[in-house]
């Protein structure tokens, strides 16, 4: 089977794809999900509450690292401190706003994807697998 | 529902990728392996095996070594396919555009525009 679709140049790549990846970001940025998103993860990061926690649980785990003695007393302390993480009211409404982004994303990501013939963000992950499937 | 912007946004970057001299390779690649009946045989098998072993492990089944190894025999196989192994090169090709790409949408966002897409789709 023949593809019939104009192939670009490697400099026509940065210019039209990087260009139009760039102009999608842009208007990413200045969503009200995404802005709220932001919000929230600083205020999360500025939470004394958080702070605390994760403080707490940097302690275990180094301690997991370094002696892992009473490895179970540890683990268990670390799972009860995530709850109380989670529970944190700066977290659960940075939470939400992860959601409605990663919602938001995902629909963008099945446009990009199905006007390229291939899965865009399985393939442009850092880490993890990217499949054509 | 997404503004007619974003979707011509997301839609005008979709189709800059699909003329990408990799994607291009990609899905002529793809289109031989289907059209070649050894080939597609030989994947719809491994998917089906794939599928059905981590299914059964999904509902906490454990597997049989012999289940593992057969498995992996048959990766071998379907790897030793010129048309497969044409098709998974070009794949690795795609990967790379991908993610040049994806850096430059990464960039004004401060944040991995993928690892956030793919958290949504679950």
């Amino acid at each position: 089977m023949n593809i019939q679709t104009p192939i670009t140049t490697n400099s026509e790549l940065n210019t039209s794809s990087d260009q139009a990846a760039r102009e999608l970001g842009e208007l990413l940025l200045h969503t009200p999900e995404y802005q709220a998103f932001l919000r929230g993860l600083n205020a999360v990061n500025n939470d004394p509450e958080v702070q605390k926690i994760s403080a707490e649980i940097r302690s275990h785990q180094n301690t997991l690292r370094w002696s892992p003695k009473d490895a179970g007393e540890h683990e268990t302390a670390l799972t009860h401190l995530e709850i109380e993480l989670e529970a944190v009211q700066a977290v659960q409404e940075y939470r939400l706003a992860e959601e409605v982004v990663c919602r938001l994303f995902a629909e963008v990501d099945a446009i990009i994807s199905q006007a390229a013939g291939v899965p865009f963000a399985a393939n442009a992950r850092r880490s993890g697998c990217g499949c054509g499937g | 529902m997404l503004s007619e912007e974003f979707q011509n946004s997301a839609r005008t970057l979709g189709e800059a990728l699909r003329v990408t001299p990799s994607v291009q390779t990609y899905l002529q690649a793809q289109a031989d392996c289907a059209a070649d009946h050894e080939a597609a045989e030989l994947d719809n098998r491994l998917l089906a095996m794939y599928q059905e072993l981590v299914g059964r492990q999904q509902r906490g089944e454990a597997l049989q070594r012999s289940e593992i190894d057969a498995y992996n025999t048959l990766k071998s196989q379907v790897h030793q396919n010129p048309l497969v192994r044409e098709r998974d090169t070009a794949l690795i090709l795609v990967k790379q555009t991908c993610l040049e790409i994806a850096d430059e949408l990464n960039f004004p966002l401060g944040m991995e525009f993928a690892a956030l897409a793919l958290a949504g789709n679950v």
